[in-house]
């Protein structure tokens, strides 16, 4: 990592470093008494609940979905026969991330990539259709809505395809993203609303869950895209919080809702587990500290229920080899059962063809096997936060949160989470470290296991890459056209009127959203509005 | 130098193809551009060019893809030359200002070209001038150019673009002072570009402040705009023309077209000066004297002379 | 007609914006010496433009999704500059590979070295022999 260390000099992957061993001396005197507290106590570092995984094992949830809306219904309701505990809805990337219809003309150019990542939804006759016979008012559902300026539709389609079913939108639980780290860090779309507007999404959507959907996590901040972008394990946490920060300073001063209110909305967030074992472990560990100690520092919370953060883990994609798939499984185990020992609340294990394509369906019940096998056969859920007490975990836990509140500092000193992502601060932090990991893998100081050594494959099980469907972007077209062309016009018209007005100016957008989905406004008309009023942000990056 | 005329001629001829093989034929060496240079005159000088420069994101990229649909209806088609730095370690360069102005929907009509600095100061390459009469040759009626923008003041635009368009931000106050002096002296229109963000009458206000330091200067047009939702991009694009219809009538536009000629043979003849000056100096002969003069053999006169005798011959 | 200096296009075919690879792969031939024209997510027509405009020696394209959009670009660059290499990585399954290999396009899947991805740009440039 650093290439001044002297030799043996061993480093995590936050830069700390490492000894030999450890002794109750090594913990930081400011953590030692925090030692002795028990799971559910504060600052929650050892867990959420006082029983832990005895009273209720951690979801099993998998992000899934291709083709079209019923192929993606099909997939859910395998993984949910094949126990998996909550449903993800993927919206194809290209039409959603982008708010583009299928007839837009950079979606043409690419016409077979529609459908490869999650189902084309366009309106919500498809949403309806992906949501079929699946179990909206008992379970925990994901939206979708990853990249901020989807999700105030996805969301919407799903509320609004609930209340069609009877539901009390009151009484669901579930999730968006509406995720920051993905949408203007990670994964940077062609197009995307500026992070102001971002904000105020998202601010809207904390508003209004708080208000009419108590149930709901209404945002979710992603760690998770920080850290698959290059951030390290301090950097990750740090960046999450100044993200936090920057939602509810923003609450704050618009004053509609108690901020306590939305500081629970805020507590549900998700996290990357990534090979560095212990590392990992610590930083989950160390995200309750923080969380707990920003809240009661910065806003004077201290209720259980809202200080108490709720961890969504999925393993890290981007350890996931192309080389020798099957040793991903492997990895994924190990991944996964770092999470379960930092304390998650839901998981999800990448497929191990993560690095050729989106998962095949075997590819997804092994991502489930893996963490079944955790739960049923090993007994791990007996104990909570087997880690504690670990003279290793509990000073790297206490060094993580110290180093993260100082990144956290060096991005206020950028003007904040938002002005570090538009002048491209964060993205050359991220760069900076996926450069040096590069170079230490083609140094040979790093190895990858069937990539930088150990070639030889024997294996007799060809992998080959996912292709999903290949008639998404034919029958979203159909589709698309029969909406327009059934749908009743002077309704969708008026609705796309009332939200194009409501863009704006300040007034919360959820409540014109719904009228739009119910009314059946597709999404790249409401992309279009979005263009015309917000504009498009300004990339940092050039790539 | 049969084929650069074959594809002089082909590039005249409207072969997209040729006219981008020619473009990096000026770029590869100076007997190129020369060569080049010579075939081109007497200069056709019909382009409006327009040279746009300013701090290092302040917008220039997206503002530009803003402004070409104007350029466009005007002119009917429009050149963009993007000047991005060499990395002085390894000669290489990231050229990236691609991606804000693909501009894929204006086909043909758009030709956009990223040229590396290639260590030349000043904010633009060393085919900079001559790349743009080959555009103008060409026949297309507008060139843009995009300069280095690594925040350095870079006056060579002045001395190539007709109209330069200044793009600031709000809180551009806290520049440094050599900076700012530059950038004002450069400007005859200027774009408070993020003008949506605090500071933009701030930033007007010492814009003002700062041109009227300049006795020579008239005031300039100072627009407001936020390229990235199209706001006040029109008005830019007015102003723009609007500054290239006063040098016409003024007469000022060929006034500074003949100083742009002039600057061009001076730059060619000192380009020769030194070609000659560096291939004497690297002759055998030249060294020993200077190895000799080193430890006091010779005098460095003799040395001095003898380069500049063998630069005679 | 000596231009030493290889200007190198990359694009993305997709419209998915992950932007590691493509980033550590430019820097890298940046720092080689090469001139890197990036253009982002590019559909077939933008990619055809600048290969054409910037007169690249060599093509490098992000894929990522389905192999007949990556396929659609390298025969359209193929058409309007038959002389320009290709080369390509991203997440590419095996049979894609085949396929693009089979059009004489290098591939450069998750893994690959960047020492061996210069060294193809440099012999794919001209810039070495081997």
């Amino acid at each position: 990592m650093n290439t001044k260390d002297s030799p043996g000099v061993i480093r995590s992957s936050s830069g700390i470093e490492l000894k030999n061993y450890y002794t109750a001396e090594d913990i930081p005197e400011s953590h030692r008494h925090r030692v002795h507290s028990a799971p559910g106590d504060a600052p929650y570092h050892r867990g959420w609940h006082p029983t832990g995984y005895r009273s209720k094992p951690w979801r099993i949830f998998q992000l899934s979905g291709f083709g079209k809306p019923e192929d993606e219904n099909e997939r859910i309701k395998f993984l949910l026969k094949n126990g998996e505990t909550g449903f993800i809805m993927e919206h194809d990337r290209n039409t959603a991330d982008h708010c583009y219809n299928v007839d837009h003309p950079e979606v043409v150019a690419r016409r077979e990539d529609v459908g490869l990542t999650g189902a084309v939804m366009q309106s919500v006759r498809d949403i309806a259709i992906c949501l079929d016979g699946l179990p909206v008012d008992t379970s925990f559902g994901h939206a979708g809505g990853a990249v901020v300026q989807h999700a105030p539709f996805a969301l919407a389609g799903y509320w609004t395809v609930a209340k069609k079913r009877g539901y009390d939108l009151s009484k669901i639980a579930g999730t968006g993203q509406s995720d920051f780290n993905l949408t203007y860090l990670g994964c940077v779309t062609k197009q995307q609303i500026p992070t102001d507007a971002g904000l105020r999404f998202n601010t809207d959507i904390i508003e209004f869950c708080g208000e009419h959907l108590p149930r709901w996590v209404p945002v979710s901040i992603a760690g998770y895209n920080a850290a698959d972008t290059g951030l390290s394990p301090d950097q990750e946490l740090g960046t999450l919080f100044a993200n936090a920060v920057e939602y509810l300073d923003e609450i704050k001063r618009r004053g509609n809702v108690p901020l306590e209110q939305a500081a629970k909305g805020c507590a549900g967030v998700s996290f990357r587990a990534s090979i560095h074992i212990f590392e990992e472990a610590a930083k989950l560990r160390a995200a309750r500290l923080m969380w707990s100690d920003l809240l009661r520092s910065r806003y004077n919370i201290t209720d259980p229920k809202t200080a108490n953060l709720r961890i969504h883990c999925v393993t890290a994609g981007s350890k996931m080899t192309y080389q020798q798939p099957l040793n991903n499984i492997v990895r994924g185990t190990l991944m996964a059962l770092t999470a379960a020992m930092g304390g998650v609340q839901s998981l999800g294990v990448s497929g191990y063809d993560e690095a050729l394509s989106i998962p095949s369906e075997h590819a997804h019940q092994m991502s489930l096997r893996i963490q079944q096998v955790i739960q049923e056969e090993t007994n791990f859920c007996a104990v909570t936060d087997p880690l504690g007490g670990s003279y290793y975990v509990e000073t790297l836990t206490a060094q993580l949160a110290e180093k993260a509140w100082e990144f956290f500092e060096e991005i206020q000193q950028q003007g904040g989470y938002l002005a570090s992502l538009d002048s491209g601060w964060l993205h050359a932090k991220a760069a900076e470290n996926q450069h040096s990991e590069f170079m230490a893998l083609e140094s040979g100081e790093q190895h990858i296991v069937g990539v930088t050594c150990a070639r030889e494959d024997e294996s007799p099980f060809e992998v080959d890459g996912f292709m999903g469907t290949d008639d998404a972007f034919d029958v979203a077209t159909e589709r698309l056209q029969e909406t327009l062309r059934t749908r009743h016009e002077a309704g969708a018209c008026a609705a796309m009127k009332n939200l194009e007005a409501v863009c704006r100016s300040e007034t919360n957008i959820m409540p014109v959203m719904l009228d739009a989905l119910e009314a059946e406004v597709t999404l790249g008309e409401i992309g279009d509005i979005y263009r015309d009023v917000f504009g498009d942000w300004n990339t940092p990056i050039q790539t | 130098m049969h084929d650069i005329q074959q594809l002089i001629s082909a590039a005249l001829d409207g072969k997209r193809a040729a006219l981008a093989r020619l473009l990096s034929v000026i770029e590869g060496a100076d007997q190129n551009l020369l060569a080049i240079e010579s075939q081109l005159t007497p200069p056709v000088g019909e382009a409006f060019v327009i040279g746009i420069t300013g701090p290092p994101g302040a917008g220039k990229s997206t503002l530009i893809n803003r402004l070409v649909p104007h350029a466009l209806e005007s002119f009917g088609q429009a050149a963009v030359l993007a000047i991005d730095p060499s990395s002085p370690f390894s000669q290489g360069a990231l050229l990236g200002d691609r991606v804000r102005m693909q501009g894929g929907e204006f086909g043909e009509r758009v030709f956009i070209r990223s040229m590396a600095s290639r260590g030349e100061e000043g904010g633009l390459a060393r085919a900079t001038s001559t790349a743009v009469r080959l555009f103008d040759a060409c026949k297309w009626p507008v060139v843009i150019i995009e300069t280095l923008g690594i925040g350095q003041v870079e006056l060579d635009i002045m001395n190539l673009a007709d109209t330069v368009l200044v793009v600031l931000n709000p809180g551009w106050g806290d520049e440094i002072q050599a900076n700012k002096a530059g950038l004002t002296e450069a400007g005859d229109v200027f774009a408070i570009n993020k003008a949506d963000k605090p500071g933009a009458a701030q930033t007007r206000k010492d814009l003002l402040d700062s041109v009227s330091l300049i006795s020579s200067k008239s005031m300039p047009d100072i627009m407001e705009t936020v390229a990235t939702t199209d706001k006040g991009v029109l008005e830019l694009w007015q102003a723009i023309t609007a500054h290239h219809a006063r040098l016409i009538s003024s007469g000022e536009l060929v006034e500074r077209r003949h100083n742009r000629q002039r600057g061009l043979i001076r730059r060619i003849i000192s380009d020769q000066i030194n070609r000659l000056m560096d291939d004497a100096l690297n002759t055998e002969e030249v060294a020993m004297l200077l190895e000799k003069s080193t430890v006091g053999e010779v005098d460095i006169h003799k040395a001095l002379h003898r380069v500049l005798a063998l630069m005679n011959r | 007609m000596d231009h030493s200096q290889k200007r190198i296009l990359m694009a993305k075919t997709g419209l998915d914006g992950h932007w590691r690879g493509p980033t550590i792969v430019a820097r890298a031939l940046r720092d080689a010496g090469f001139e890197v024209i990036m253009i982002g997510m590019a559909n077939t027509d933008d990619i055809v433009r600048a290969a054409v405009d910037e007169d690249v020696d060599l093509v490098g394209l992000n894929i990522g999704g389905h192999i007949n959009v990556a396929l659609r670009a390298v025969n359209s660059v193929r058409e309007a500059r038959p002389d320009v290499p290709i080369f390509a990585g991203g997440t590419v399954p095996p049979h894609a590979k085949k396929q693009l290999e089979a059009l004489d396009v290098e591939v450069f899947p998750p893994g690959s070295q960047l020492v061996d991805i210069v060294a193809a740009a440099d012999r794919l440039t001209g810039r070495s022999a081997d």
